[in-house]
């Protein structure tokens, strides 16, 4: 089986170890894996700002450079969400291009719901004898109803015990941590309390943008907590996004 | 516009006591709303049920008014619309100068807080009333409410202590049971001498043209029944197209709203008073207000709509719990506010709130009938220009349209991002907008290597195969509780109890002996009850004759004997009524007004004394609907379900049993 990995703005530019951990990942799991070239952003934060001229064109950039026909995975449930219910939205009022939205919207899994729903697998013979405290990611959650897939896979990982954080935004929202920084400094700020509060010693997820957030905010409260992509763990990384 | 909202926010921030109460009312609230939900299994179904209710409505607003409209005129309730807000309040001014009312009681309504009537009631020399406690204090202090359903949210006791030694020279502590008893024999006065009660509308029921009020404290239902006025005010959407519809309503509403299975009391109104009836307001009027509302019918944001006012949006949102419900500056606050307000009142004012988001969803999982927030947070982000951060996104935007641009780009802000970074570590301090970002947390720096250029060559899959996972076995879904007649006997008093109430199992023939024995019991030295209407009431009031126990069968006179007359009725410490029905699953009693059956002895005294017969208990709302038909409930001027006792939490979540209606309900079941 082929897959085409779209690794998303932030993982392409920010954490490429998050990108060769989810490639190594697959790979393990019995699947080739390829970076289409033409890839850049899915939209999303164009979308959030309420520019759909901006948002639709980047969907099209995107449905052509996903346009071969292998199972794309994406690493991150937001981004995930954008492609499988906004595009289609966003999309709506053109026959032509509904349909090739549609059907990547059919193709396009989130990272741990391809492989525990898709390949079955879950177990990657990974140890880390730490406290891991998951981080449900909004709208991997609400969006795409993803749960049990990343739990039942930090499960397989030896030594480690696993805890679900309250699932509750840590208060990224894109363009909103920036836009609304108090607000979003409160809630990052619940978010640490819940982790420091229940003796976590790693905190895992599936959307870099939350845990970028959750990671600085641990580094500038000069915690020795650290964050990690899923695929990074699976992969037998140490602790930290980068 | 951004910054107002922000701005308000920040003060809300930096003041602990109101995040105190915040995170209490959010820790309450959802709490109560997802066990209210364990206990319903269906509930996935109902949602999914109430959201197409709603829908139809919306879909066919003309139809469901028309009909509603006609069913409203047989009843003798007198409907107009009014257009806007100035139409409503000039509508509702003329009836009440019609009466010579210098005085108003209101029972909650944030349409009449929409409309602006309480300024338009002050401005003709009318003096309104608010009797929802926490509805009252805000008014006593000439705040806006903080939230639709708990207004006083953002007060402490002590600040309502305080709000009422200094506004009302009332002697107490800063303890809610005096708060309670000082604002019960306030407004008591109020629902005696106030010539016209004005009330909101939870939902119209358009095959009926019932008006259906929801409320704990009962003063919706002294508002509805003892002024010689009643005034409803409803916006036009608020309808649903038959009783069964109510009944899911009914499910959903305050399981959502508090986390009850039911309110206290539910009214289902039909009429003003009619031949017969021992009270009730002789004229009853409905203002349905469109205000916006027909407009924005036509446009995306239709599904807001569906809102049905639970609040539960409000209370799930983490960005209410940290800026409060004034920080929006609106009557509608929270997620579904930051949608209603600039829908109904404009992009201009109320545009900023579609950023109030982080478009985590929260809203959506707690919305009874589903509403997708955050997609109409997005339409109303749309509908703004973008500000300078919207064309930074446009650069970014037309960047990420080409690969080669792109890679441009990340090579740029990776030397930017190591020039900023201090050694390995990440970034304390970005430039120019971004500096919003490291004002609180540190930032990555950009990758040198993007992942691009380090997976040139696809990569082939391992040899060795992974252990593959065993498919889960699906639970099979739990079976329907069969509802035999012990069962729902053993469940009514179960619920009953739960809500406060006292159940005490008797046979026919000792009925009326324990009765009679539970008011020497009481102490009360004298009884408002229902007349004689079936047999064991006959039997306990005619024990009491023999016995020279003074029993007082209410009827009220109309005009200013009315008035008194019930100021008279309100001395009774103790009411005993039979009722129609009882729900198991509620722990409800269905009483309906009529002739000798007046609603007075379970709203006035401290102690109400209801009898039911095991035979007369029925599974569920639906059930009964099911037994009696819609007719028979259309028939009813004022229909109550009754479950426990009075209730208030207003004052920081607090509950408290008494607060309007009576404190005791004790039911005497019949086997």
């Amino acid at each position: 089986m082929k897959v085409q990995l779209f690794a998303t703005c932030l993982v392409d530019s920010l954490f490429p170890e998050v990108g060769e951990a989810v490639v190594e990942v697959l790979a393990k799991a019995g699947v080739e894996v390829w970076f289409p070239k033409g890839q850049t952003c899915c939209g999303q934060p164009a979308l959030n700002a309420g520019m759909r001229a901006e948002a639709r064109t980047l969907a099209l950039h995107t449905l052509e450079a996903l346009e071969a026909e292998d199972v794309v995975v994406v690493p991150s449930g937001s981004c995930s969400e954008m492609i499988r219910h906004r595009y289609p939205e966003l999309l709506a009022d053109e026959p032509g291009q509904l349909k090739r939205a549609r059907r990547l919207a059919d193709r396009t899994y989130e990272f741990s719901e391809f492989l525990v729903d898709q390949l079955l697998v879950a177990d990657f013979g990974a140890a880390l004898p730490l406290v891991i405290g998951y981080h449900p990611s909004c709208h991997l959650l609400r969006g795409l109803g993803v749960d049990r897939q990343p739990l039942r896979l930090l499960e397989g990982i030896a030594g480690a015990s696993t805890e679900r954080l309250s699932p509750e935004c840590c208060g990224f929202g894109g363009m909103f941590s920036i836009e609304m920084p108090e607000i979003s400094a409160e809630m990052l700020e619940r978010t640490l309390d819940r982790i420091r509060s229940s003796g976590i010693e790693l905190v895992a997820g599936c959307d870099v943008s939350c845990l970028m957030q959750i990671e600085g905010g641990l580094r500038r409260a000069g915690s020795s907590v650290r964050c990690a992509h899923l695929a990074q763990l699976l992969a037998g990384r140490e602790a930290g996004l980068k | 516009m951004t910054l107002a909202f922000r701005q308000r926010a920040r003060q809300a921030i930096a003041d602990p006591q109101l995040q105190r109460l915040l995170d209490q009312n959010a820790d309450v609230r959802q709490q109560a709303r997802m066990e209210a939900l364990e206990e319903l299994p269906q509930s996935g179904e109902l949602r999914g049920r109430a959201r197409s209710i709603r829908q139809q409505v919306i879909a066919e607003l003309g139809a469901y008014l028309d009909q509603f409209g006609t069913r409203l005129a047989e009843n003798g309730i007198q409907a107009q619309r009014a257009a806007n807000a100035a139409e409503a309040n000039r509508l509702i001014l003329d009836i009440v100068q019609k009466h010579k009312a210098k005085l108003v009681a209101k029972s909650k309504s944030m349409l009449t807080e929409e409309i602006g009537l309480n300024a338009a009631l002050e401005a003709a020399g009318i003096r309104p009333v608010e009797t929802d406690l926490g509805e009252y204090v805000v008014q006593l202090r000439a705040e806006k409410p903080a939230h639709i359903l708990t207004p006083a949210l953002h007060l402490s006791t002590k600040d309502v202590a305080e709000t009422f030694r200094r506004q009302l020279g009332a002697s107490l502590g800063d303890d809610v049971e005096q708060i309670n008893a000082e604002a019960r024999s306030r407004l008591r006065e109020v629902f005696l001498t106030a010539p016209v009660g004005i009330t909101g509308v939870n939902f119209g029921v358009a095959e009926t043209g019932t008006l259906c009020l929801v409320t704990n404290e009962g003063n919706g239902r002294m508002v509805a029944t003892l002024p010689p006025v009643h005034i409803a005010v409803m916006g036009i959407e608020r309808l649903v197209p038959t009783l069964d519809d109510l009944a899911v309503m009914l499910r959903l509403l305050p399981r959502f709203a508090t986390g009850q299975a039911i309110t206290s009391y539910v009214s289902l109104i039909h009429a003003p008073r009619r031949a017969g009836d021992p009270e009730g307001p002789t004229e009853r009027h409905l203002i349905l207000v469109d205000n916006g509302r027909s407009e924005l019918a036509s446009t995306p944001a239709a599904e807001s709509l569906l809102c049905i006012r639970c609040g539960a949006c409000l209370n799930a949102c983490p960005i209410f719990r940290e800026a409060g419900g004034h920080a929006y500056d609106s009557v509608y606050s929270g997620p579904i506010g930051a949608v209603l307000s600039p829908g109904l009142f404009g992009l201009e004012k109320y545009g900023h709130l579609g950023k109030a988001s982080t478009l985590c969803g929260a809203c959506t999982e707690a919305c009874p009938v589903g509403i997708d927030i955050p997609g109409l947070l997005l339409n109303v982000r749309a509908e703004v220009e973008p500000k300078p951060l919207g064309r930074g996104l446009r650069l970014f935007s037309w960047v990420a349209r080409s690969p080669t641009r792109f890679r441009w780009a990340q090579r740029t802000a990776a030397l930017g991002g190591r020039l900023l970074a201090r050694r390995a570590g990440w970034i304390t301090q970005l430039p120019g907008p971004f500096a919003e970002w490291t004002h609180f947390r540190d930032f990555p720096p950009f990758a040198s290597r993007p992942l691009r250029s380090r997976l040139r060559r696809a990569r082939r899959p391992a040899k060795d195969r992974l252990p593959e996972l065993e498919p889960e076995e699906v639970a099979p879904a739990a079976a329907q509780e069969a509802g035999e007649p012990d069962d729902r006997i053993n469940r009514f008093e179960a619920k009953l109890k739960a809500l406060g109430g006292e159940v005490i199992r008797c046979a026919e023939f000792e009925a009326a002996d324990r009765i009679v024995g539970q008011l020497y019991v009481l102490g009360a030295s004298r009884l408002l009850s229902w007349g004689p209407v079936e047999p064991i009431l006959f039997t306990v009031l005619q024990r009491l004759e023999r016995e020279g126990f003074p029993v007082v069968q209410p009827e009220v006179p109309e005009g200013a004997r009315g008035t008194r007359a019930i100021r008279a009725f309100g001395e009774f410490p103790v009411g005993l009524t039979g009722a129609v029905a009882g729900l198991a699953d509620t722990g409800s009693l269905i009483l309906s007004g009529g002739s000798r059956r007046s609603l007075l002895p379970s709203l006035l005294p401290e102690t109400h004394l209801a009898v039911v017969r095991s035979k007369d208990i029925y599974a569920d709302l639906e059930g009964w609907l099911r037994a009696v038909g819609s007719p028979y409930v259309a028939g009813s001027s004022n229909l109550v379900l009754i479950s426990g006792p009075s209730r208030t939490a207003d004052i920081e979540m607090t509950l408290t049993m008494g607060v309007h209606g009576p404190r005791q309900l004790i039911v005497f079941l019949i086997e």
